[in-house]
């Protein structure tokens, strides 16, 4: 059906972990060691568009690598993506496949920390020296947060002086500033 | 308005007559840009041998468009449909400090509100299920 998706498959063979067909796109799993393979089978096969590529944290399961690319002229395109371990977030770099990956892969170590082998430095690309290393991570505490009072600890009922039970907003620590403490 | 397709989420208003202070939106907000001032006011009961009522009064609403995202998520939550999207995207100011919008501002958004025409005869329209009813 996609002839981006079978050239991929051919070219890795059992390295394809899985495919996932949600959302009218194909999503090809395929292992971190063999990344930058899957994308040159790709783009060998007419995948010359680079569209993107974003990582994102999966908690314990560490974190996901994906790219979009396409063909232009056939409407095809594919999603591919790996899974890196939390304690080694490594991937092979795609800058010697598609060289606009660069900036993808410099936004993806500064938001979560997850590294592209060949691709060094991956110099700061957005955020402000000032601000807080890795901030996409899911276990990175919003500085925000803990300093701002949370407007939902209002309470109407707290002028008749009734205790009520509040439940924290999350990525807020327990012994955060309450509104009138 | 002219120009807008009717659906358009522009803002968030608020139709204060509909507000309980229930503060669902404000505990749902995910960057907590609203802002509810409040108190209780014991009024009479309805009939005699009753208890008084206890009634939540609004004394002030604020919504820090700063801040906001635009998600909707304070107005899917909303019991009473208080808050409601507008087609109105001209509410510019020259600070950060100035977009935090009151109750005057919020209330005359519901003006900007154009009745919703009919779904085109292509649209899926996807029953909720029994829960969300």
């Amino acid at each position: 059906m996609s002839a981006i998706v079978d050239a991929v498959r051919s070219a890795l063979g059992e390295a394809v972990l899985g495919a996932d067909a949600g959302f009218g796109s194909t999503t090809l799993d395929v292992a971190p060691a063999r990344w930058a393979d899957a994308a040159r089978a790709a783009r060998d096969a007419g995948a010359t568009y680079f569209d993107m590529l974003a990582a994102y944290d999966l908690e314990a399961d560490g974190f996901a690598v994906v790219a979009h690319l396409s063909r232009p002229d056939a409407a095809d395109h594919l999603l591919l993506r790996t899974r890196v371990d939390r304690d080694a977030p490594q991937v092979p770099t795609l800058v010697e496949v598609y060289a606009g990956a660069a900036w993808h892969e410099r936004e993806a170590h500064e938001m979560l920390g997850v590294s592209f082998a060949g691709h060094e430095p991956l110099a700061p690309l957005l955020l402000d020296p000032s601000a807080p290393a890795t901030p996409l991570r899911k276990d990175v505490l919003l500085v925000a947060r803990p300093s701002t009072p949370w407007p939902g600890d209002k309470d109407p009922a707290d002028s008749t002086g009734r205790p009520r039970r509040r439940t924290p907003p999350p990525g807020v620590p327990a012994d955060r500033p309450r509104e009138g403490a | 308005m002219t120009g807008r397709p009717a659906r358009a989420r522009g803002v968030i208003g608020l139709v204060e007559e509909r507000c309980t202070v229930c503060m669902l939106c404000v505990r749902e907000c995910p960057d907590w840009c609203i802002d509810i001032d409040s108190h209780v006011e014991t009024l009479p009961p309805d009939e005699e041998h009753r208890r008084p009522r206890s009634v939540n009064v609004l004394d002030g609403f604020a919504i820090d468009y700063a801040l906001c995202m635009y998600c909707g998520i304070c107005v899917e939550v909303c019991p009473f449909d208080a808050l409601h999207w507008a087609p109105t995207a001209t509410y510019a100011e020259s600070s950060a400090a100035a977009l935090v919008h009151g109750r005057d501002r919020l209330g005359a958004w519901e003006a900007d509100v154009v009745d919703q025409p009919p779904l085109d005869a292509r649209a899926v329209v996807v029953d909720p299920g029994p829960r969300a009813r």
